[in-house]
């Protein structure tokens, strides 16, 4: 019986590159690949958005009406369906300006989990207590 | 010289933007550029804004990113992709992309 912890750290601006959304869907992937580990194994990821990350988190994106591409909105509002741990930086929003309810949640698609705005010392102690870190 | 320099990225690091010189300078925020025309960070607007030139941002890529073009900073017009050709085509002989 083990679970393994995953901290997925994004700390870049969403689109210009498809890294900040490769986090979320790499996190995401914890759902398929639980089927190939021994009972009694766990995955549990965790997404956090720090820095210039947060500017990920601001709700309405419209990628797809403008672009024909799934936004980066969908991804979180994905993750946050199936109860992953979403987490957003307190510090680095209020420097943006962007209060919480400019923030995404998930609430259309009927998810019980909301996107989790926590001071940067709460991101510090999920990086210490995952068993691995991945930054984007 | 009519000079349009297109600006993709938020964090600038190169310098060329201040050194550019020209008669009419029109900044073209797009992709991730189109930061520097509605976050205030710390409640302050980019300084990128107190250049003197004339600025526009992408409303395809505002609204991709979750920004209301109107929302945006009073000194930027919000223009769609027909009107960066035209401008592209009319308003400047130049063309720089940072």
């Amino acid at each position: 019986m083990s679970d393994v912890k995953i901290a997925f750290l994004v700390q870049r601006l969403p689109y210009k590159s498809e890294n900040p959304k490769l986090a979320a869907t790499h996190a995401m992937s914890y759902q398929t690949v639980e089927i190939l580990l021994e009972d009694g194994q766990t995955i549990t990821p965790a997404l956090c958005y720090v820095g210039e990350g947060v500017l990920n988190c601001l709700k309405d994106q419209k990628a797809m009406e403008t672009y024909g591409i799934t936004s980066t909105e969908m991804h979180l509002k994905n993750c946050l369906l199936v109860d992953m741990d979403v987490y957003a930086c307190k510090e680095d929003l209020d420097k943006y300006g962007i209060g919480e309810d400019k923030v995404i949640d998930a609430e259309d698609m009927g998810a019980d989990k909301k996107l989790q705005i926590v001071p940067f010392a709460k991101i510090q102690e999920l990086m210490e207590t995952s068993n691995h870190v991945m930054f984007f | 010289m009519k000079l349009g320099v297109f600006v993709s990225d938020y964090k600038l690091t190169v310098d060329t933007l201040d050194r550019l010189k020209a008669e009419k300078l029109g900044i073209i925020l797009v992709s991730n550029g189109v930061y520097h025309a509605s976050i205030k960070e710390n409640g302050k607007a980019s300084s990128l804004l107190d250049k003197s030139a004339n600025f526009y941002a992408l409303k395809e890529d505002l609204e991709t990113r979750g920004i209301n073009p109107s929302g945006i900073d009073s000194r930027v017009k919000a223009v769609s992709y027909g009107d960066v050709v035209d401008l592209v085509m009319n308003d400047y002989e130049k063309l720089a992309w940072l």
